[in-house]
């Protein structure tokens, strides 16, 4: 009875080996079976543009593979909240994640997503030519753990920029977009109020549109990351910084600006209800749509530099397999076959998708022509910034208690914005709470 | 005094004049009639704004114009993501919960309205500290042990962790319920020969009937209402219709005519609910405080 | 059958009716509360392997809390917001519940009407107040406007945040208390009013001397359970204010929950909800003896 059994068990377990055997993307062999035939795949990431836009093809992987994939695509903050239960609790429940970028330091560093480098070379899994390397560095170095071993592979490295919803309404009081924040003030006061529209908005996730300004005034938020994690948010430039980008907010931002989210930003923004902002490319680059009231009219730049330099901050989220999941194998397939030149330039292509991280397609003169946003090249403004990136600015993010410290800097700015505390006093309470945050979550300062 | 004149008396101000003093009576009830209609609008007219703003059309959706052509197209885009599956979940929790809690609290409650145990008091404070608990107490211990058991992500785990709310609620409830029925037509149902729980179901729980109605409704109500256990403990092959909502919100973009049609959507089932046992609710809620 | 032999067969029934509802709430409440009180005693989180079974700074977890300006300050947050939403809730149920104290079909159609806020889902209800409060969507704003009164946004501003939300919590939950009140008053002999009117009355002082004793008992308990409630407010705050503008409406339920399900410091998290349930006790005794000894126990 047992010899009966055992052998049942291997000759499936030779099945399912031989359905692994096949190439991703080839007719099914003799027999007819597909290589995951039978094999379901759950698949989350937040509602980024870019996820969204992949839903129609999945169906072709489904074809392609046999495989039946569960995708889902929640809200940012319930997709963290539920990923960073999940990961902690080393579940099953999923086989492909985003490895969302303010997390990044706490899943690579906790070891809760695998290396995928054995499967780069792995000519069962991973179909030739697919060249891991083409992905720009810039874009995949924050996902590398502390052995060097890359963790996720990178769908987008998300800029932040300038732009203008309502570009009209500032040539028309004399000004272009600005390069430096000096400039900007002297524009937002200028419009502010034109047309009864607000000047400036940016979504209320001051832990990542602030940071630019903080930089860019010379404060950071650690002293030196990854090594010193020593907290540096109550220097005079960081006060500084905040002072100004809480001025500019209140004294040109809608009523109840602090309660504006990504969503609403963008809305109002494709809407022409605001005449200026600084934010993510993947969102601002939807006011070139058709869908768009301000696709004539829109504006764009690098973002503003700062007395102390320019630091366009970079938000790169990345496919990573969890460590709970048992289809590790058929989860590589899945992000194999998403990022691979063919899909990527399709989706380039017929969808507009344009925060490419692969430099073959980057590199293309058609890619530089199409992202050419209401006659303006962004895809200058793109590489440069991904090239600025390489100098190491956004290490923060890669530490692993920074949501602590992301919501600290929340707190401060909402706290300047409303008046309810001095720049000073608030960075001080900010650097104060950031620093017992840290020693909670064991980091020696 | 006869007793139609006390009746008239304690009806209305003992005065000798009776019709001019019926005609003030009359319209001071009418002009309350009207304060409380009034009243009653100005306080639900929130939610008709949502539903108003449900059917404008996208375009138009921050306009305060009450003049708009209507669409249905909201409610369409309604279809997909997952929503009408988490509707689906939400019913099933609610039903399943409010069934299990029926069944195991209402036995409880009888016993003990009937019989005098000792601990009667402290069962009752215990039931109300149990309440107290932010939900946050729950969440932690029950994750960890439904990530064990593999109840994470199902319909089953809800049902389970409504019990908490649930149960103490239902007891509470079918105990005051049961303290209102007379003891004389069960206790001659025992001298018949019938047992105390042959006596329970054909004498008791057919005239606190009522009650069970509303208690059940209320069961339902509480479970389709969670918005916090769902949140934590489901992810997508057992999300609720609260939680689907805030999933939509940022799905759509800040579409507020979607947005407004999903909450209209869910609110919907429990507003049925209430409108076809009204009059059980109001007694039921009644009950839960009111003591003669 | 022997009266004795009846009164053990009686005993043996009601205890098997009482006993799976006594094991069932047991399971799934002393046990979470125990798990709760343990973890309390330690550093626990999923980052750190280990760290629940580490009892060797047993009070670290409450000795932080306490020097946690951000916590004691929720606490007076979630004082304040208690106290605004449950007075709020208890003088316009009352009020209303006086007001509309005739028995009629209408009324009985009045009253149902006035359940509605009080069963929508919640969720729904913060959806309802976010447009409300959202100044370039909300009816008010525009009616405001119309006006000509340009009106700022409450919910960003610090010091109306926290009212703007308890006045969307009242309007969720004054039915509540009416109904409560409105049934105390329907079930009022008519005797002392009577008695009160001829004694020339007036409409104050039947209120005060006449009916509110009556009511006392059912006024006290809606206040309870209101009072209970009010700390468990979630909704309205995760989809208006997020905690802010700033920390300005980051209540003790809610900084609780970020510091548990964002920060993943659960052992932390099962201090300050072992300090809730203790405060809320406290409180709860508190309004149970200043309303009225009868009310309690039930």
């Amino acid at each position: 009875m047992q010899t009966r059994i055992r052998r049942r068990h291997i000759m499936a377990a030779g099945a399912a080996a031989g359905g692994a055997l096949m190439l991703p993307g080839k007719a099914p062999a003799a027999g007819g079976t597909k290589p995951l035939q039978g094999v379901t795949l759950n698949v989350s990431c937040w509602s980024a543009p870019y996820p969204l836009m992949l839903t129609k093809y999945i169906p072709e992987f489904e074809e392609q593979t046999g495989a039946r994939v569960v995708y889902t695509t929640p809200s940012f903050p319930i997709y963290n909240q539920r990923m960073d239960i999940a990961l902690a609790t080393r579940s099953d429940a999923y086989d492909v994640i985003n490895v969302t970028f303010i997390y990044i330091g706490r899943w690579v560093g906790a070891g809760w997503v695998v290396p995928l480098d054995p499967y780069f070379s792995n000519p069962k899994l991973t179909p030739a030519g697919w060249d891991a390397s083409d992905f720009l560095p810039g874009t995949t170095t924050v996902f590398k753990n502390a052995k060097g071993e890359l963790c996720a592979i990178p769908w987008i490295a998300d800029i932040m920029m300038s732009a203008a919803s309502r570009y009209d309404i500032m040539q028309k009081a004399g000004f272009g977009l600005p390069d430096t924040f000096a400039q900007m003030q002297k524009m937002l006061g200028a419009v502010n109020g034109k047309d009864g529209l607000p000047g400036f908005i940016t979504e209320n996730h001051y832990g990542w549109t602030f940071i630019g300004f903080l930089q860019g005034f010379g404060g950071n938020i650690f002293r030196n990351p990854p090594h010193d994690l020593m907290p540096v948010l109550d220097t005079p430039q960081a006060v500084e910084a905040a002072d100004f980008f809480c001025n500019m907010l209140r004294s040109y931002g809608p009523k109840g600006v602090l309660s504006y989210t990504y969503d609403e930003v963008v809305a109002q923004l494709k809407q022409g209800s605001m005449i200026y902002t600084t934010e993510n490319e993947d969102f601002v680059a939807q006011m070139a749509q058709p869908s768009s009231k301000v696709q004539k009219t829109c504006a764009f730049a690098m973002f503003p530099a700062g007395p102390a330099g320019r630091f366009p901050q970079i938000a790169t989220h990345g496919w990573g397999i969890p460590i709970g999941s048992r289809k590790k194998d058929a989860a590589w397939q899945f992000i194999a076959w998403s990022m691979s030149k063919d899909l990527l330039l399709r989706m380039f292509r017929d969808d507009g998708w344009s925060s490419i991280t692969r430099r073959s397609i980057i590199e293309m003169p058609e890619f530089r022509q199409k992202l050419t946003l209401n006659g303006y090249d962004v895809a200058k403004m793109y590489l440069d910034t991904i090239d600025l990136g390489a100098k190491g600015y956004m290490n923060y993010r890669i530490v692993p208690p920074y949501p602590q410290v992301d919501r600290q800097i929340d707190i401060a700015i909402g706290n300047i914005t409303s008046g309810q505390k001095t720049a000073k006093a608030a960075m001080a309470e900010a650097q104060q709470n950031s620093i017992s945050q840290l020693r909670r979550a064991g980091v020696k300062i | 005094m006869s007793t139609a004149s006390t009746a008239a008396a304690a009806h209305s101000q003992a005065t000798p004049q009776v019709r001019p003093r019926h005609r003030k009576i009359y319209w001071r009830r009418h002009a309350i009639h009207a304060a409380g209609a009034a009243l009653l609008f100005l306080a639900l007219l929130p939610v008709l704004w949502l539903v108003l703003m449900s059917f404008r059309p996208n375009a138009d959706v921050l306009g305060a114009g009450l003049l708009f052509v209507p669409t249905l197209d909201n409610y369409r885009a309604l279809g997909g993501g997952g929503f009408p599956d988490s509707f689906i979940h939400s019913l099933l929790a609610s039903t399943g919960s409010t069934v299990l809690s029926l069944v195991i609290g209402v036995p409880a409650a009888y016993a003990l309205a009937r019989y005098r145990f000792r601990a009667n008091k402290q069962i009752a404070m215990w039931i109300l500290v149990t309440r107290m608990a932010p939900p946050i107490a729950f969440t932690i211990p029950f994750f960890l042990a439904f990530t064990w058991l593999g109840l994470m992500d199902t319909v089953s785990g809800l049902i389970l962790i409504y019990l908490t709310f649930n149960l103490a609620m239902v007891v509470w409830t079918m105990k005051s319920f049961f303290d209102a029925v007379p003891r004389s037509l069960e206790e001659a149902a025992w001298i018949d020969g019938a047992g105390v729980w042959q006596a329970f179901v054909r004498v008791t729980l057919p005239l606190a009937a009522p009650g069970l109605a509303a208690t059940g409704i209320l069961c339902f109500i509480l479970s389709w209402n969670d918005f916090f256990f769902a949140l934590i403990l489901t992810r997508t092959d057992a999300m609720t219709a609260p939680v689907a909502i805030v999933n939509f919100m940022q799905y759509a973009g800040w579409e507020w005519g979607k947005i407004a049609a999903a909450g209209v959507v869910v609110l919907l089932p429990v507003l049925v609910f209430t409108f076809f046992v009204r009059s059980y609710l109001v007694r039921g809620l009644m009950a839960g405080g009111v003591k003669e | 059958m022997t009266a004795a032999t009846w009164s053990a067969e009686q005993r043996r029934a009601f205890t098997i009716g009482l006993a799976p509802a006594l094991i069932v709430l047991a399971a799934v409440t002393l046990g979470p509360a125990i798990y709760l009180v343990a973890t309390s005693l330690t550093p626990l989180t999923p980052l750190t392997p280990g760290s629940g079974l580490d009892f060797s700074t047993p009070l670290a977890n409450y000795s932080q809390a306490l020097f946690d300006s951000s916590f004691v300050h929720s606490v007076g947050l979630q004082l304040e917001l208690s106290a605004i939403t449950v007075g709020l809730q208890t003088l316009v149920g009352l009020g209303l519940a006086l007001l509309l104290n005739i028995e009629s079909r209408f009324m009985e159609a009045v009253r149902t009407g006035f359940l509605v806020p009080m069963v929508l889902p919640p969720i729904v209800v913060a959806i309802i107040w976010k447009v409300l409060y959202t100044p370039n969507i909300s009816p008010l704003y525009a009616a405001l406007g119309a006006l000509g009164i340009s009106a700022g946004s409450l919910v960003t501003d610090p010091t109306w945040a926290l009212p703007a939300l308890a006045v969307a919590d009242t309007w969720e939950w004054f039915p509540f208390t009416l109904l409560m009140v409105l049934a105390a008053l329907q079930m009022m002999p008519k005797e002392p009013l009577e008695a009160a009117r001829i004694d020339g009355a007036n409409a104050w002082q039947m209120f005060w001397y006449v009916r509110l004793p009556f009511i006392r008992p059912a006024l006290t308990v809606a206040v309870l359970f209101r009072l209970i409630d009010s700390i468990k407010a979630f909704p309205l705050i995760y989809i208006i204010t997020n905690g802010g503008p700033g920390q300005a409406t980051e209540v003790t339920n809610y900084y609780a929950f970020i510091q548990t399900f964002n920060f993943a410091y659960w052992g932390y998290g099962s201090a300050i909800a072992t300090m809730m349930v203790g405060g809320v006790f406290i409180l709860s005794l508190i309004v149970a003896r200043l309303g009225g000894t009868q009310a309690v126990g039930e």
